[in-house]
Order: structure tokens, then C-alpha cells, then sequence
């Protein structure tokens, strides 16, 4: 299997077993089996590094398991004067990392709990797994294959066939290694532009909302601007004054164009969080503002943000692409919206031997987005403390 | 003598709401002394919560002048006036909007220990916590720590923000309506929770109701300010007032209170208001704000003089009552 790097999953494979074998000591089986597994795929995914973060994660789960309440001397029932209040480091690391633990089981039980959320996940997982493993699975081709042409064909497209389950594209190109190969560059393409557009909102609405006066009033009007410039039309313009080709420039203009509506609605949840009688209680016992604003005010924006984030990733998305199919960007190959771009330019939605170049990008954007709202459904149920419960 | 741990003098304090201007607390002076409880009762929307929040310090007035240990505010340096705003902390009415919902019992707890570096090291940290919960009765502690506040009962939660107002060692707790919203069941057990950490704390206790009743239980042995439209209109000592009540509006809210003997409070008849409606704020009664509904009101004086507190009655409580000034007596008032 030429995708695998041994190393990398050897590595995986003995950090794993850590876990494994003290999950199977403690009689833990079915956590055991995971950590192995887990351990082993984030080694294929991620590399080294992912066994390694792996490896802490799954032992802090199998912690969570063996970590019994009664060897802690805050949780065995015990009056005050029988409790020894001296815990050693090496039993603080190991209740830390239970800690870990039984947060990750509350996180896989979210998860699961939101069936269709769950779905939501596992196409993302399909997804993650397809631009870091899929990529060295399929091998991409670059170059016109000239050599595919059928005798008597007019152009090198070929329908779908056992050898190339999607068929080729006008270059005699296997579609599939497009598809496989196409989705990095716009899925962090505008990961990163949700991800700026989402730090932006945050930081100017709480701003806004917790300096408030001259300068609330401010950001306030220009957010209500950029939101009244109707968008694609000035991405166009954009687009078409400066040659963008650097990723994260894209990405960032795409920011800049959609952290109003956030940046909005993040200002009024500051502003009634501000008033609420913990963050009053806060303030009396003279937290500090920086604790305020990171532990009593930004936890309970969590799940908010998160959604919005997904949010504003499936708008990015929508927006290169379309950007891509409107020839506004220099066409950069494998990406789905130059296959789009392809398919549009080259009549192959007309063509029934080129149709797939068409769908089959249509298809992975579509599903793409598909996973992102269904798995936002997760999110409210991942990060609100209120659904929380003992695991 | 020792200096009153607060003192409010001459206060106002007014709100703008709708391009209005309410005058929520006018002319008020209260001393709070060490380790002593005062009880401020008033129907609601009275002033409570603002002088609580005033004392507080978390308004400023309008008007006037609040003395922290005899000396204004800016007379301390920095670093002093935010361990007096430390020692005074309010526990607040509502139960589940008081603890933040993404925090842990243990991590409630913990912020302010280890922020005001009140404990060294993680196992005092701990020994510290378990003590606290021990001390208000949320026993046993480690059934509670690992909890989130919405897994615990109203009570309950009542008892950790108690806690978690000792954690800074204050010497002023103000409780706000602290067991209007917890079931009446639990109430005794945290009133009495209350005494007996003022007793071994030496806390002083600003206890904030609308029910006279729980008034006059929990403070029996305190003082007692009764508040009408955001003003005081009786002040003194609570087993005085409660047995000599001398403002009209104080006599008509103890007439309503049930008694323990069912056959007396068959008897008692609630006292007989000339108006049942509270006025406005943005539309106060010129003179002694309750003339309209008094039934002792005295045309020509009621409604022109706004009364001042003074010693109006031979039993040691201050009085605002311009009839009672004048002739040390009322009489009802005929149409
Ligand atoms: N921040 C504010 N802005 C505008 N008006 C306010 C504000 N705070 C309080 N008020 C007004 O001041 C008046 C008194 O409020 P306060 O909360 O002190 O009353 P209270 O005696 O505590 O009443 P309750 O028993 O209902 O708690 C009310 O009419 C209220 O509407
Ligand atoms: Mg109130």
C-alpha cells in the first residue's frame, strides 16, 4: 500500500498500544480497542505529531476509566478531619488527565446523542480523510494524457469506465484524482476565511460591547456599512482590480466582507452577558477584566461562535467558487471550482460523455456543505455547559 | 468608636428611562456597623436592590455622599479601595442566573482563591473549598465540586454563591431577596445558615426582603429600615418597630402579616388604605409620598411638607411623619 508511510503508522501502532494494554489491564475493553484504533488513524492522518497528541488524549480517556473517585481526597466521602489534603504530582497529573478524559466521553457522547449531527461529522471526517490520505491513495494527474485518445473520438473525454469510474475530463484526465486531489485548496480556502472573518467579529464586537461610547458607536456604523455594499458584486470588482492568487489573501477578503451580521449579533450577546448577575458577582470579587471576558463571559459564546463559524465557512466556500466559475480568479488546478469552471467552459453539460467533469465537483461541494449543517446541530449540544451531565 | 463600615449620606440616585428622569432613591441616610444586621424591606420597585447595589458600590450616586470606614472613596489609595470593594459582596435573588453555567462548583470557587492568592498551592486550594462547602452545609463536599450549577437544586446554589462570597473574607454581605426564589422549605436552613456565619465571621448583613415577615424573623436582633418610593420612612431597631410601629405605611404592612397563632391573625384586621395603587415613580406625590393612600393624612400638610426621619416616638426609632412630628399622634383621616 503505497499510501501508507510504515514509520508513521509503526509509530502510531506503538502508541497505541499504551493505552491499549492499560485499558486491557484494567479490564476496560471497549476503550482499549478505540485507543488503538484512534491512535493508529490519527497516525496515518496527522503524521507523528497526531500519534503523539493522540497517544495523551486516549491514555487521559483510559484515565477517566481507572481514575475511581474514592483515590481522590476531594471526592471519597470522608468527613473533613479524615481527608489528607496531599495530593502528589504524579496523582494531579493522572486527575488532570482523567479530567481530559471524561471530557472527550462527554464530547463523543454529544456527538452521538444528535443523530444527524453524528452523519454530519462522519462526512466531514470522509472529507478530512480524503485530502490527507485520499491524496497519496489516488495518484493526481496533471499533464494531458494524449495517449487515452479513442480512435475516432473528437475530444479526450471518455464517460465513466471500470478504469476511471468518473471518466476523464478534455485533457484525458482521470476526473476521480480531480475530485480526490481538488478539495484542499477551497476546503482551507475558506476554513481560513471563516476562521478570519469569525476572529474579526468576535474581537469588534466585544469591543464594541465592553468599551461601548465613541468607539461602539463606530464599529457599530461600519459594520452597518460593509453590510449594506452588497458583497459578490464588490468581490467581483475586487477580484477583477488585483490579480488574486495568494490563498490567504482570498481568504481574507472574503473575511472582510462577512463579519458584520457576527460582529453584530457577538456585540448584543456581550452586552446582555454583561449584565448578567455572575459577571456582577465577578466584578465584586475582583476577577480582573481579562478573566471576565475569557472565563465568565466568552464560554457561554461558545457554541454560538462555533455555529456561526461553520457559517460563514459554507458562505466562503460559496463565494470562491463561484468567484472560480466566473473566471475572476486565475484558474489553479486540482480545485473542484476550476472543474466547474472546466465543465461550464467546455460545454460539458451538453456533452454526455463529459457530464461527469460537471457533477461529480457539484456533487463533493454539495456534500460538503451537507456535512457542515448537519453537523453544526452537534455543535449546540457539544459546547452547551447547560446539557451537560455526569459521565 | 469604631467607624460604621458604610455610611450613606444625603443620597440620590436617578435613572434615565425613556427620556425620563425616575428618582429611585432620594435623601437617604443609612449606617451599616460592623458585624450588626439591617434589614431593608418596601413593596418592590421601593429602592432595595439600588441602595443595596449602592452600598456596593456598584452605583455611584447621583447625589451625595457613601463613606467606606468614615472616609469617602477617593481617600483610599488604589490598591485599598478594590479590597473594599472585596469585603463587601452581594449574594443575589436569583439562583440560576447568579453562577455562570460553564463552570464547575470546584472552579466557581477556586477563581477567587487563587486570584487574591488567599491559598498556597493546589491542596490548600482544595482543603480551602471542601471548607467552605462544609461551612454551608453543602455536605458532602465531594458530591458537590465536580458539579454544574443547573445540576444542583435552587438551594444549593444559593449556598455556593454564600460561599463563594466568603471566599474573599468580606465584612458586609448583602443579601438581596437572597430566599425569595428558593423553595420555602429550604428557607429557614439558610436563614439560620446566615446567622451562624455572621456570628463566626463577625459579618455584617444587609438583608434585603419585601416580606416583612422574614424581616422581622431574620432580624430580630438587628435594625429594620422601612423604604416607601425610594425613600426611608422608618429606621430603628427591629424588635421596636415590629412591637411599636409608628409610620402609617409600617403599621399597614405589619397589620398584613400572618401571625403564628391562627386565632390572632383571624382577628387582625389588615389596616384599611385609603388607595391600594402604588404612584409612579416619574409621578411622585408631592409632599410625603404615601399622603394618597394614608389614612391618617392630614390635608395642608401631608401633601405640602416632605417629612423628615426624626425622633418622633418615645420608643427610640426614627420616624418620617409630619403629623406624628407635629402632634405626636394620628388621627384618621374623614371625607
Ligand atoms: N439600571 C436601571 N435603569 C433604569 N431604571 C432602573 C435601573 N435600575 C433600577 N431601575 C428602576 O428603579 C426602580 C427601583 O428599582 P430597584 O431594583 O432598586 O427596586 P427594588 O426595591 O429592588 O424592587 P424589587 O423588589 O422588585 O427587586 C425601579 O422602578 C426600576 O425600574
Ligand atoms: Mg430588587
Amino acid at each position: 500500500m503505497s499510501f501508507v508511510n510504515e514509520t508513521n503508522i509503526l509509530i502510531g501502532l506503538i502508541c497505541g498500544s499504551i493505552p491499549f494494554i492499560m485499558g486491557l489491564r484494567s479490564r476496560h475493553f471497549m476503550p482499549a480497542v478505540i485507543s488503538l484504533f484512534l491512535c493508529a488513524a490519527s497516525a496515518l492522518v496527522l503524521g507523528i505529531p497526531g500519534s503523539f497528541i493522540a497517544l495523551f488524549l486516549m491514555v487521559s480517556l483510559i484515565f477517566s476509566y481507572t481514575y475511581i473517585n474514592e483515590q481522590d481526597p476531594f471526592l471519597s466521602r470522608k468527613s473533613i478531619e479524615e481527608v489528607e489534603f496531599n495530593e502528589t504530582n504524579t496523582e494531579f497529573v493522572v486527575r488532570q488527565m482523567a479530567g481530559v478524559g471524561r471530557n472527550l466521553r462527554w464530547l463523543g457522547k454529544a456527538l452521538w446523542r444528535n443523530k444527524s449531527g453524528f452523519v454530519g461529522f462522519l462526512g466531514l471526517m470522509f472529507f478530512l480523510l480524503m485530502v490527507t490520505v485520499g491524496t497519496r491513495m489516488v495518484e493526481y494527474e496533471g499533464e494531458t494524457q494524449i495517449q487515452r485518445r479513442q480512435p475516432g473520438a473528437n475530444s479526450l473525454f471518455q464517460p465513466p469506465s471500470d478504469e476511471f469510474p468518473l471518466g476523464l475530463d478534455g485533457k484525458g484526465r482521470d476526473i476521480l484524482s480531480h475530485v480526490v486531489h481538488g478539495g484542499q485548496t477551497p476546503i482551507l480556502t475558506s476554513f481560513q476565511a471563516g476562521l478570519f472573518s469569525t476572529g474579526l467579529a468576535i474581537t469588534l464586537g466585544a469591543l464594541a460591547a465592553l468599551v461601548g461610547g465613541y468607539i461602539d458607536v463606530s464599529l457599530t456604523a461600519l459594520a452597518n456599512l460593509v453590510l449594506t455594499i452588497p458583497s459578490f458584486p464588490l468581490l467581483l470588482v475586487l477580484a477583477s482590480i488585483f490579480a488574486l492568487n495568494d490563498n490567504t489573501i482570498i481568504a481574507a477578503v472574503l473575511a472582510s466582507l462577512t463579519w458584520p451580521p457576527l460582529m453584530r449579533s457577538i456585540r448584543a450577546q456581550v452586552l446582555s452577558l454583561k449584565e448578567r448577575e455572575y459577571v456582577e458577582a465577578a466584578f465584586s470579587l475582583d476577577l480582573g477584566l481579562f478573566h471576565i471576558i475569557t472565563r465568565e463571559v466568552f464560554p457561554n459564546l461558545v457554541s454560538y461562535i462555533a455555529i456561526n463559524f461553520i457559517f460563514s465557512i459554507r458562505v466562503a466556500m460559496y463565494a470562491l467558487v463561484g468567484l472560480i466559475l466566473l473566471g475572476m480568479l486565475t484558474p489553479r488546478e486540482p480545485d473542484w471550482g476550476t472543474m466547474l469552471w472546466a465543465a461550464q467552459s467546455q460545454g460539458a453539460f451538453f456533452n454526455s460523455d463529459a457530464v461527469m467533469l460537471g457533477i461529480a465537483p457539484v456533487v463533493a461541494i454539495a456534500l460538503f456543505q451537507l456535512s457542515l449543517i448537519l453537523f453544526s446541530r452537534s455543535l449546540e449540544e457539544v459546547f452547551n455547559p447547560r446539557l451537560r451531565s455526569d459521565v | 468608636m469604631i467607624p460604621p463600615l458604610i455610611e450613606l449620606n444625603r443620597v440620590y440616585r436617578t435613572f434615565e428611562k425613556d427620556g425620563e428622569v425616575l428618582p429611585v432613591l432620594q435623601d437617604i441616610n443609612l449606617q451599616v456597623h460592623p458585624a450588626e444586621i439591617l434589614c431593608l424591606v418596601g413593596e418592590s420597585g421601593c429602592g432595595k436592590t439600588t441602595t443595596g447595589k449602592i452600598i456596593a458600590g456598584f452605583l455611584d450616586p447621583s447625589q451625595g455622599q457613601v463613606l467606606i470606614s468614615g472616609k469617602p472613596q477617593s481617600a483610599y489609595r488604589r490598591s485599598e479601595r478594590s479590597k473594599l470593594r472585596r469585603s463587601m459582596q452581594i449574594v443575589h435573588q436569583d439562583p440560576f442566573a447568579s453562577l455562570n453555567p460553564a463552570h464547575t462548583i470546584e472552579q466557581i470557587l477556586s477563581f477567587p482563591l487563587r486570584r487574591h492568592h488567599m491559598v498556597n498551592g493546589r491542596n490548600e486550594l482544595r482543603r480551602k473549598i471542601w471548607e467552605l462547602l462544609t461551612l454551608v452545609d453543602l455536605t458532602p463536599p465531594g458530591d458537590i465540586v465536580n458539579k454544574y450549577p443547573h445540576q444542583l437544586s435552587g438551594g444549593q446554589r444559593q449556598r455556593v454563591s454564600i460561599a463563594r462570597a466568603l471566599t474573599v473574607n468580606p465584612q458586609l454581605i448583602i443579601a438581596d431577596e437572597a430566599v425569595s426564589m428558593v423553595d420555602v422549605s429550604i428557607r429557614i436552613g439558610i436563614l439560620k445558615m446566615l446567622h451562624r456565619l455572621r456570628e463566626e465571621f463577625n459579618l455584617a448583613i444587609v438583608f434585603i426582603t419585601h416580606d416583612l415577615a422574614l424581616a422581622k424573623y431574620f432580624a430580630w436582633e438587628g435594625r429594620l429600615a422601612v423604604m416607601y418610593l425610594g425613600r426611608i420612612v422608618e429606621i430603628g431597631r427591629t424588635q421596636d418597630i415590629i412591637q411599636n410601629p409608628a409610620h402609617p405605611y409600617t403599621r399597614a404592612l405589619l397589620s398584613a402579616v400572618p401571625e403564628a397563632d391562627p386565632y390572632v391573625t383571624k382577628k387582625k384586621e389588615p389596616m384599611k388604605l385609603r388607595s391600594d395603587n402604588i404612584p409612579s415613580l416619574n409621578n411622585i406625590p408631592s409632599g410625603c409620598a404615601f399622603n394618597p393612600r394614608c389614612p391618617f393624612y392630614m390635608p395642608g400638610t401631608c401633601d405640602t411638607v416632605v417629612p423628615a426621619l426624626s425622633n418622633v416616638s418615645q420608643f427610640g426609632q426614627k420616624v418620617a411623619c409630619e403629623p406624628l412630628r407635629l402632634r405626636g399622634e394620628l388621627r384618621l383621616y374623614e371625607t
